[in-house]
């Protein structure tokens, strides 16, 4: 049967599904996620959607209120497609709202709002139609000058390529579509490369990739050039990790020709994968995918282009290359179009990378004439300071544990994983809940940081992050690895095993926290700036959907400023690079932030160790630096 | 150009820490030592007050020490079988302000003396001399953590100067600090923060500050002594910066630790170029102490009563008053 | 107070070029902050960034130099109050006090010998002090000639009669002594006697404010070669004295006191005097003269010099040397760990508290942790292989078993074949050693 498409606004996903499907397992394959209590039983109301286009089948309204039939809302649940439509979704029915949790004060949604207003609608590849005069014994200069000629007309150009492929079609793709002629133009740096011809006028727009290769995960958006919009996200976990979980131990293995290829080809083969599922999905062919962006880690960037990152890890630390050419598909071997271009984003040094230069740019701090902080917290723990003026960049190792990795119970923020913990300072008994309000599974990042906070706050952690043994609940014991607190029961869970939370575990969340911290206090050392001083904070990273700021605070992760100061953008990466590719302005404003950003090199001297070894404290050795969890404990005591 | 001198404006002062009660403070001693107290850096008496100066302790075991340099025979191997006597003669004879009672002995793989005997020594050596006393266990955690609540309780009233809590093994030594009424010896593996953060957790305890002293662990002179040193003149500037987590007296084993080294012990005929051993090993202590003066140490803890008596000198002549005020 | 990076970068031209070796403007700004880039590398900035910049830049102390060739002594150009703060860079020099009156010749040759071998370094004692105890000029004179006979060091010479100085001066004036000294008396006279042979001049004052009046006058001269005596000599006042003159160089910028110090002790017995001049050697002083000629009095202070100016920005590192903990046998355990002290203390606290008599042996990683050498190549199979060979591991015990850290597991196959050795992985945390030790090891 033929498959219909739904289209879902204001997020502009489709999913293309068989006729029957309801609208809710459409939403989950567009990957929206919308509220579901019930679990689709058409009880509990929640997923309510409004029909924009189209007609839907209605099996039940449940107990929908008369109002919201009026307006057209109907139960995603319990409506299903035969024909293409599009559907509005209402704020209040979205899962990743978390409704309950922003009635809370200091809770940061991530927010994909207008960060980088500014920069014009201009994408790097973008298909023009052109209709050539025909050639006649006067007017008799070659195909490709009258191709290079209609193009000017018809687009700002410098000088114009075309690779020699491409060209050999030319003459008959020309007089095939009777000198009409679709060209895809590809802009990088100024001048244009014609890297695809077809006959005639094509209905098809040009499609392109913004790619984050991040060491542990593979985000791939597809997007309609034509329109701007985002046609499908996925991601995946990086195959690299069957070679080591950590960048080092990559390296190690990338230091002979066949361990480089393996972790080649293994970062190809992810990426390749996450494009056939959105390919297939948006129904676009892989011919007409024409450009990549990809902003990646050094190494990242290093082992997808097949360059060798031996020497990143040795000191003094010196990368191959920190900006590298355009390459085409077919030398990586992309499953797009093989002409198509593939740009990576130009990195600082051999610890800030491509995926820090992406999330700068979407912050637009290289033009606030504030001072803005940007921390990206991943498996290393990257940051940038500064405005239009300077910007300086650190990267501290912090390990994986806010994204779930050296934690007994640490897991991605996915389905499953408690986000959010609530502990009785009398009964020690614990409340959590969950990415999709399933079983537990394990604790997300947003959940550790949670936990961390809640522990200290009740009691069951001194400052050092050492357990309190003599509380008084069988929530903790001796386990096999000394102490631990059992935060879910095993009845209760999706493994069937109590989920707890070791001293090691602890110790793994003090040393990610206070390398994160340290590195802020380096920063500002280092141009001689006061924590004050900064003007707004951007938080980057894969912990969860959102994060709770005056817990982060309250660990002392980061710097106790007035939440109203920070924002959490969730993967900067992928949207850098998304905008990248709509706007050549802000591709060619990347280029120039690898060059702009002083990296800080935090392993001379001993700075940063101490930062480090004072920051293993909850919040900090220094309270004075955390004046407002001071004044919070104090009124607690009274 | 005329000359001002330039005094720094701090914002706090060291804390006193008392050691020792008398009989109406009810204990036996027959004086009080007040350590801490500087408004300055070391001796700058020009920019604050020092109201007082800093100590020098001589350290006596529990037991007859055997690893110990022949250049000590002559003045403690009459007594050294006697940790009473031996106190009583590093007071009389050799000028020690005060004692510092390392129980050895108690080591498991020495003599593994009991609590109930480390507890009679305290008796007896309290019995011996009218000073403030200082007590060290043997450094083995499980060991201390028997011997030195016995000696809290044995020697309630006395307040004591108890060592020491560390990081890991700090609670039990604290409770029986707070229920006896004794002062703590936080020691720290030379590191400003972990010194600064057992302090917190200390007073997290309710212990107050003012029974903290600090020993942020010093080396010998020509084994990073360097390090002890700049540990402690940061904490001191931290202290008189407002950082009250510094803001205790600061002691330091150097005794203890300069007779471990070879350039203190090896003899003249083994190391030719490095000339006589017993006045290379009183300098080798006496300069260590000194550039821990430099830094703020202010009880001194050491072993040769030759280099006691250079020290005390040189802390007389440093106390005299400065001032640039005309 | 020196201008911070950001002050600088304002100055500069901020287009990233390159052409200074640094990758933007900040980095060189920051750089130049810390004393380490001069503003002449850039070539772009502008004459007005010169003129604000360069002010800023020069030192606080100047750099003074008495000796020639080898030996030749740098005083001063220090930056900081806190060895922690940054580090000290040039070393009190110790001179050692000779009278005329002496046998000068025997004199200068014990005094040669007074350098030591230490820990692999080598320690010296830097300058004679020539003092004109007999008050005679010929005699003065045949003196200096024999010091400069007898050592290639630098010498001070100690007279604040001018006379008495020239006729020595303009006998040696060629191994460029420091002269001692100019006073409010003779201040003309000295620095025109300093100026005729360009000979560093020392200035002794009688008390602070005296010194910077009289420092003035000498500079009005136009000679600038001083080193800084402030004329007291009790022990509290000199430190207070040397400790002024730091301070005001360095936070107020007072041109007066912008050059090195020295300081005399004045005790009799050699011991004290030791813990006199460690008191001035700590705080600031350039040259420190004493009379103890001994090597049990000098090593100790010269131990206590070379402790004072390392640089206090390398990790503390313990000697990469195995250490048995307990009463070991040969078939004690044998772990690994790297040289980075709080590692290695760490790991040393929980092995002895496994009660199970082991070995430890810290491989030389330039005192950094376990996973961060690991990560930067300095803790390898080869690194280990060699740890083991210098430490002589195969004799001290009767097996070839040695414990990684766990954090290191994936160092195991290129450990057993960089050594020959079984690989046993231990825990991750130091914590678990405890528990892995009576597991593996208890009898």
């Amino acid at each position: 049967m033929e498959k219909v498409s739904v289209l879902f606004f204001p997020d502009n996903l489709i999913a293309h599904v068989e006729p029957g499907t309801s609208l809710l397992r459409a939403a989950t394959l567009a990957g929206v996620e919308l509220k579901s209590n019930c679990g689709g039983d058409g009880t509990c109301g929640r997923c309510l959607v409004k029909v924009k286009d189209g007609r839907v089948n209605v099996k039940s309204t449940g107990s929908i209120s008369q109002r919201a039939k009026q307006a057209g809302l109907v139960l995603a649940c319990q409506s299903t497609v035969n024909d293409n439509v599009v559907i509005d979704i209402p704020k209040d029915s979205r899962l990743d709202e978390h409704q309950v949790l922003l009635e809370e004060k200091d809770i940061l949604m991530e927010r994909d709002e207008d960060l980088a207003a500014g920069y014009d609608f201009k994408p790097l590849c973008r298909k023009v139609k052109l209709t050539l005069s025909e050639p006649s014994l006067t007017e008799n200069v070659s195909d490709l000058n009258r191709l290079q000629a209609a193009l000017r007309n018809e687009m700002e150009c410098g000088d114009i390529h075309i690779g020699l492929h491409t060209l050999r079609g030319l003459a008959d793709t020309l007089r095939t579509g009777d000198w009409r002629v679709t060209v895809t133009v590809t802009q990088l740096n100024g001048c244009a490369d014609i890297v695809h011809l077809e006959p005639g006028h094509a209905e098809k727009p040009s499609y392109g990739l913004a790619i984050d290769i991040g060491t542990t995960t593979v985000v791939v958006y597809l997007l309609d050039l034509e329109s701007g919009m985002t046609l499908g996200k996925k991601g995946t976990y990086n195959k690299q990790a069957r070679y080591g979980d950590d960048v080092i131990t990559r390296m190690i293995h990338a230091s002979d020709d066949s361990g480089l290829n393996d972790l080649h080809l293994a970062v190809v083969n992810t990426i390749n994968q996450l494009i056939d599922e959105l390919l297939s999905q948006s129904h676009v062919s892989e011919d007409d995918v024409h450009i990549a962006v990809v902003a990646g880690n050094t190494t990242m960037t290093h082992l997808f282009l097949g360059l060798t990152p031996k020497y990143i890890r040795l000191e003094p630390y010196i990368p191959l290359a920190s900006v590298t050419p355009p390459v085409k598909a077919e030398e990586l071997g992309l499953k797009i179009n093989p002409s198509a271009y593939v740009a990576c984003f130009p990195s600082v040094a051999s610890y800030v990378g491509g995926d820090i230069v992406s999330g700068t740019l979407i912050t637009n701090m290289a033009k606030a004439e504030e001072i803005v902080l940007f921390i990206d917290i991943g498996t290393n723990g990257e940051m940038v300071l500064g405005n239009q003026d300077w910007l300086v960049s650190v990267s501290c190792s912090a390990g994986p544990a806010f994204e779930g990795g050296g934690i007994t119970f640490g897991m991605r923020a996915m389905k499953g994983a408690i986000e959010y913990v609530r502990i009785d300072s009398e009964t020690f008994e614990v409340e959590v809940s969950t990415i999709g309000k399933s079983r537990a599974m394990g604790i997300c990042g947003s959940g550790l940081i949670d936990c961390l906070a809640k522990f200290r706050d009740v009691g069951i952690i001194d400052r050092a992050g050492k357990l309190q043994t003599d509380i008084n609940t069988p929530r903790m014991r001796e386990g096999d690895d000394g102490w631990e607190f059992v935060l879910v029961w095993g009845d209760v869970t999706e493994c069937g095993k109590d989920i707890i939370i070791t001293e090691n575990d602890i110790k793994n969340l003090l040393r990610a926290k206070g390398a994160v911290y340290a590195g802020i206090r380096s920063m500002l050392k280092a141009v001689q700036l006061e924590e004050e001083m900064i003007d707004k904070v951007l938080i980057a990273g894969g912990f969860g959907n959102y994060i709770n700021i005056r817990d982060a605070i309250t660990i002392g992760l980061f710097p106790d400023l007035p939440p109203e100061k920070y924002v959490f953008i969730g993967n900067s990466s992928v949207k850098g690079a998304r905008l990248a590719l709509l706007s050549q302005d802000a591709y060619r404003e990347a280029q120039e932030l690898g060059k702009k950003m002083t990296y800080l090199e935090l392993s001379v001297g001993n700075d940063f160790m101490d930062e480090f070894v004072s920051a293993l404290f909850l919040p900090h050795t220094d309270m004075s630096l955390f004046p407002s969890v001071v004044a919070n404990n104090d009124q607690k005591g009274e | 150009m005329a000359f001002n001198a330039v005094k720094e404006k701090y914002r706090s002062k060291v804390g006193e820490v008392v050691l020792g009660a008398t009989k109406e403070q009810g204990g036996t001693r027959a004086y009080t030592i007040t350590v801490g107290g500087e408004a300055a850096l070391p001796f700058l008496h020009f920019e604050g007050d020092i109201p007082n100066r800093p100590v020098v302790a001589l350290e006596i075991w529990d037991v007859e020490p055997t690893d110990w340099n022949d250049c000590f025979k002559p003045f403690y191997a009459d007594v050294w079988n006697d940790p009473a006597a031996w106190a009583k003669k590093c007071v009389e004879e050799f000028g020690a302000d005060l004692i510092v009672l390392r129980f050895k002995g108690a080591d498991p793989d020495i003599k593994d003396a009991s609590p109930e005997d480390c507890a009679k020594v305290v008796k007896d050596v309290l019995a011996a001399v009218g000073c403030p006393l200082v007590v060290i266990g043997c450094g083995k955690p499980e060991k201390d953590n028997l011997v030195l609540p016995l000696v809290a309780e044995t020697a309630a009233g006395e307040n004591l100067l108890l060592g020491v809590a560390e990081q890991d093994n700090y609670k039990s030594l604290t409770a029986a600090c707070m229920v006896h009424k004794h002062n703590i010896i936080a020691q720290s593996p030379i590191d400003i923060n972990i010194c600064k953060q057992l302090n917190i957790l200390i007073t997290d305890m309710n212990l107050p500050a003012n029974r903290i002293v600090i020993d942020p662990t010093i080396a010998a002179l020509g084994y990073g002594v360097e390090y002890g040193y700049s540990i402690m003149e940061r904490a001191r500037n931290g202290a008189l910066q407002g950082d009250n987590m510094l803001g205790m007296p600061m002691i330091g084993n150097v005794g203890f630790e300069v007779w471990r080294t070879k350039e203190a012990n090896a003899s003249a005929a083994d190391f030719p170029a490095w000339g006589e051993q017993e006045t290379r090993g009183i300098l080798w202590e006496a300069t260590t102490a000194m550039a821990l003066l430099q830094a703020g140490i202010d009880v001194v803890v050491m072993r040769h009563p030759k280099a006691a008596t250079l020290i005390k000198q040189n802390i007389e002549e440093l106390m005299v008053k400065t001032s640039f005020d005309e | 107070m020196g201008l911070t990076g950001l002050d600088i970068f304002k100055q500069l031209p901020k287009t990233n070029t390159g052409d200074c070796g640094f990758p933007t403007c900040l980095a060189f700004a920051m750089a130049m902050a810390a004393g380490k880039a001069s503003l002449d590398k850039c070539p772009h900035v502008t004459e007005e960034a010169k003129e604000t910049l360069g002010a800023a830049a020069a030192p606080p102390i100047k750099l003074v130099k008495v000796g020639t060739g080898d030996t030749v002594v740098e005083l001063g150009d220090e930056t900081e109050l806190f060895r922690h703060d940054k580090r000290f860079y040039h070393p009190t020099a110790i001179a050692v006090a000779i009278k005329d009156t002496e046998d000068v010749a025997a004199k200068v040759a014990n005094f040669n010998e007074l350098e030591f071998d230490r820990v692999g370094l080598h320690y010296v004692t830097d300058m004679v002090a020539l003092t004109n105890a007999s008050g005679d000029a010929a005699k003065f004179k045949a003196a200096a000639e024999a010091v400069v006979a007898g050592t290639k060091k630098p010498f001070i010479l100690i007279s604040e009669d001018v006379a008495a100085l020239e006729a020595a001066a303009s006998a040696v004036a060629d191994s460029k002594p420091l002269l001692y000294a100019a006073t409010n008396d003779n201040y003309e006279a000295m620095t025109a006697l300093a100026q005729k042979y360009s000979c560093p001049l020392a200035v002794k004052g009688n008390g602070l404010a005296d010194l910077s009046e009289l420092v003035e006058k000498i500079t009005k001269l136009g000679y600038k070669d001083l080193v800084l005596d402030s004329g007291n000599r009790e022990t509290s006042q000199v430190l207070a004295d040397l400790t002024q003159i730091r301070r005001s160089a360095i936070r107020k910028r007072f041109r007066p006191f912008g050059y090195p110090t020295m300081a005399f002790t004045t005790k009799e017995d050699a011991m004290e005097e030791i813990v006199q001049a460690g008191v001035y050697l700590s705080k600031y002083a350039g040259i420190v003269v004493l009379k103890a000629d001994k090597k049990e009095n000098l090593l100790p202070l010269e131990s206590w010099r070379q402790n004072l100016f390392t640089d206090p920005q390398k990790p503390i590192q313990v000697e990469p040397k195995a250490v048995a903990i307990g009463d070991v046998t040969p078939d004690s355990p044998v772990y690994i760990t790297t040289n980075f002290s709080l590692t290695y203390y760490i790991v040393e606290g929980e092995v002895e508290g496994s009660k199970v008599p082991s070995y430890i042996v810290p491989v030389n990683t330039d005192g950094i942790s376990v996973l961060t050498a690991w990560a930067a190549g300095k803790l390898t199979g080869e690194s280990i292989a060699k740890a083991l060979q210098i430490n002589d591991m195969e004799s001290k015990v009767n097996h070839k078993t040695l414990v990684l850290p766990g954090y290191v597991a994936v160092l195991s196959g290129s450990t057993e074949e960089a050594t020959g050795w079984n690989i046993k992985v231990g825990p991750r945390e130091a914590s678990g050693i405890t528990k892995f030790a009576k597991e593996n090891f208890a009898k």
